[in-house]
């Protein structure tokens, strides 16, 4: 139910399928001025912003989840469907709906359009890209278009911001009436319709023919539960809609036919078409990009470019940000006396969000090159050529995407499976992500690889590996889960638009950045602030006594000595142990830890002397008989676990999230935790029999 | 029915089997995919291109281009034009 009807300002909503131009158009409607906050229970973004009719009068902006009708098939766009109809709680439905269509492919977009319109809501159409209509030799005539319709249309081009004056003009008090409902179907069909909308009028719903029309138009919405519809309304749907079917009439396809006809008859009336537009230079390039050969080959190179871009070029910023920390950690460390304080201060709170912080390069760069195939079109041939290999293990191609951004981080791949449109694939694209090696990773890496191979090809040869490693059992597993869930038969059909290639839209790209930035800075200031501050407490107190080590007296050590007998299967001592269990929060948080049970102190300037310091007191650490505590298999049962395990809390809060179930997330969690043992176990277990 | 005569049924073929390169007009969809395909805008009487083959085909219509599983694609009937 919607509430607080008695809101003074209007809201109107931007309605349309991907791609359309929505965020553009809202964007020059609004002059950038957007506020992004959340529907509630769903974390699916809400993007609004106040703007200004000629006459002066305030509204309120909205740009729903795009969709391609108003069946949904995915969380995003299932939030768009119950705000137009006013069932998502909080949310009151819009008075006025701009349906943004894509003036080349009418007949794709006008569906909605007409389902829009039979919301009963006041709409009004925005034919957006008309350039490109032109280009491709349709003439369209808005006027002929708004008398086929019955509502206002506005010819506009968003790119340009042509158009969008007399689409603002549009936007005049008072709003226009709502527009009829532009079909008619035979006397059964009507009847149903006019029955069914009686009934619910009777229970008390908003917009009774409005959900009387999505109810027989949608088996699924009449059949399966509805978070915002009540069984009542359901039933009667049932009940009507079974009466019809008894009548040999079926709801659906005559509902969707009729929509058609109507839509077919509006567009010949409306539009002129001068001949086939043949072969585009999207289609030349594609006759390479999906080409068995030539498109992987393409592929290939451009993931290639994409990972040397992000290990070479973000080295320069993640300096700026080393030198960035130092720097602070330098002043404030010189501003305080020296004691708990300045040590909870420097050693604790600068140290540990510095060594998160220092990622966000790798990450802004991974997800502005993640634009940019995105934005150029790319993206789509990519999906369609990994379908084919997603498909083997049980996923879909467009799994492609959330698994490419868990190179950079798992939290904005589990929130880009949303796309999916099959629920087994999502769940299981999701439950395999975190195997893709995230940045966090990598400065575990930084330590541990070096002790193990010293060569510089070497060690780029082994980073590779752990990459492959990762993905590799990322989608073994996949396979193997896909049969238990029962993916294979049930696979939904692939189906994709590829977007003709352009030029991406900068302004919309570094915008995407910066979100994604400022939500990681968030997760860094917030939520491993706190833990720092707790390991950085059961590190230091209670105090040793001058002389002795810290580490073994305080509440961390304490907790390592008991934590011993469950990793020395593994090969590991108290220290590792606290270092792993404290990393189950962060992975990031190791390195911290382990300079810290070492009591080593970083170099405000140096981060290699940092890291060369940790790797010698692994080195030379030595046990009390006085063999090497830490031997080459050690460390590399280490290195197994740590590309195994899932050790993320905000990743497990965003799968219970994304999945809505704690069952899914901790399962997730515990699985990967006892593949991470058991694979580091086998390894230590392995190469001690073998002699190593 | 979207087929006039018998004759129209009988020549009529689905989009996996059609050639890469023609123009066809789509005569029916019939299928479980069909909600999915009317959902991206194929209809009845509608123009397609296939422009190419494969596991996954692609095929032009209103000027976007949509690709698509063969299983799909064999729920489309078109004649050619
Ligand atoms: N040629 C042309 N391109 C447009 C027009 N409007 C939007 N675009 C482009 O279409 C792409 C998708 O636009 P976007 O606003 O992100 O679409 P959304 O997914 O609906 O929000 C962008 O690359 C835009 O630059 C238009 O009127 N003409």
């Amino acid at each position: 139910m919607s509430t607080g009807d008695e809101h003074p300002i209007p809201k109107v909503a931007l309605v349309g399928h991907p791609n359309v131009g929505k965020t553009t158009l809202f964007n020059q409607l609004t002059g950038e001025r957007r506020k992004v906050g959340n529907y509630a229970g769903v974390t699916v973004e809400k993007i609004s912003a106040t703007i200004y009719t000629p006459h002066g009068h305030q509204m309120e902006l909205v740009d729903l989840p795009g969709t391609y009708s108003l069946t949904p098939s995915s969380p995003d766009e299932r939030v768009t469907r119950d705000v137009l109809l006013g069932d998502l709680d909080g949310e009151e439905s819009p008075q006025l709906v701009i349906s943004v269509v894509d003036a080349s492919s009418l007949e794709r977009h006008l569906p909605l359009t007409l389902q829009l319109i039979e919301l009963g809501l006041p709409v009004i159409v925005a034919l957006n890209q008309v350039d490109r209509a032109e280009a491709k030799g349709l003439r369209l005539n808005p006027q002929v278009l708004t008398d086929e319709l019955g509502v206002p249309v506005v010819a506009c081009q968003a790119t340009s911001g042509k158009g969008i004056v007399q689409l603002k003009q549009a936007l005049r008090f008072p709003l226009p009436p709502a527009s009829e409902r532009r079909w008619k179907g035979n006397a059964a069909v009507e009847h149903a319709i006019a029955d069914l909308t009686k009934q619910l009028e009777s229970q008390g719903l908003e917009r009774p023919e409005a959900h009387a029309l999505q109810l027989l138009g949608e088996s699924d919405y009449r059949t399966q539960a509805q978070p915002h519809l009540s069984r009542v309304a359901q039933a009667a749907a049932l009940d009507v809609a079974a009466d019809l079917i008894k009548q040999n009439h079926n709801p659906e396809e005559e509902i969707s036919a009729l929509r058609s006809q109507t839509i077919r008859r509006a567009i010949s009336a409306a539009a002129h078409e001068m001949g086939d537009e043949g072969e585009t230079f999207s289609d030349k390039i594609d006759r390479v990009a999906l080409h068995p050969i030539g498109g992987w080959t393409l592929f290939a190179a451009i993931m290639f470019a994409i990972f040397w871009s992000i290990f070479r070029f973000a080295e320069v910023p993640m300096g700026w940000v080393e030198a960035g920390v130092g720097f602070i950690k330098d002043k404030v460390g010189g501003m305080l006396p020296e004691g708990d304080l300045n040590s909870l201060l420097t050693d604790g709170i600068i140290e540990g969000v510095g060594a998160v912080v220092i990622f966000l390069p790798q990450i802004l760069l991974l997800f502005f090159l993640i634009g940019l195939l995105e934005g150029s079109g790319y993206m789509a041939r990519a999906t369609f050529l990994m379908d084919r290999v997603m498909a083997r293990v049980g996923l879909s191609g467009k799994s492609f995407l959330p698994l490419l951004s868990g190179y950079a981080c798992a939290i904005p791949g589990v929130m880009a499976t949303r796309s999916i449109s099959s629920n087994k694939q999502r769940l299981l694209t999701i439950l395999v992500l975190p195997w893709q090696s995230c940045t966090a990773r990598l400065p575990v890496y930084a330590i541990l690889i070096p002790l193990l191979i010293p060569s510089i090809l070497g060690q780029t040869t082994m980073m590779f590996f752990i990459y492959f490693l990762g993905t590799g059992t990322a989608l073994l597993v996949a396979w193997l889960l896909s049969k238990r869930i029962g993916i294979g038969e049930a696979a939904p059909h692939f189906l994709l638009e590829l977007p003709p290639y352009r030029l991406p839209d900068f302004g919309y790209v570094f915008r995407h950045v910066i979100d994604r930035g400022l939500a990681f800075l968030k997760k860094a200031g917030s939520l491993i602030l706190g833990i720092v501050i707790i390991l950085w407490a059961l590190g230091t107190y209670p105090k040793a006594p001058e002389g002795e080590s810290q580490f073994d007296h305080s509440a961390m050590g304490c907790i390592g000595n008991f934590l011993e007998p469950v990793v020395k299967p593994l090969g590991w001592d108290a220290r590792l142990g606290t270092a792993t269990l404290a990393s189950f929060a962060a992975r990031e948080v190791f390195v911290s830890q382990v300079a810290v049970s070492f009591a080593i102190e970083e170099d405000e300037d140096d981060e290699e002397a940092f890291r060369d310091q940790i790797r010698s007191a692994i080195k030379t650490s030595e046990k009390p008989d006085g063999s090497p505590a830490y031997p080459p298999l050690v460390v590399l049962s280490v290195l197994i676990f740590y590309i195994y395990a899932l050790q993320c809390l905000p990743t497990t809060a965003v799968v219970q999230r994304e999945t809505k179930s704690w069952k899914w997330a901790l399962a997730q969690l515990a699985g990967m935790s006892i593949f991470a043992y058991l694979a580091a176990f086998i390894v230590y277990q392995g190469g001690t029999f073998l002699g190593f | 029915m979207a087929f006039t005569t018998e004759l129209e049924r009988d020549s009529a073929l689905n989009l996996s089997q059609a050639a890469v390169g023609c123009e066809f007009q789509v005569k029916q969809l019939d299928g479980p995919g069909c909600k999915q395909l009317r959902e991206i805008g194929f209809c009845e009487e509608m123009r397609v291109r296939k422009v190419s083959n494969g596991r996954n085909l692609v095929c032009a219509m209103c000027g976007t281009r949509l690709a698509l599983s063969r299983e799909l694609a064999e729920q489309v009937l078109v004649t050619a034009v």
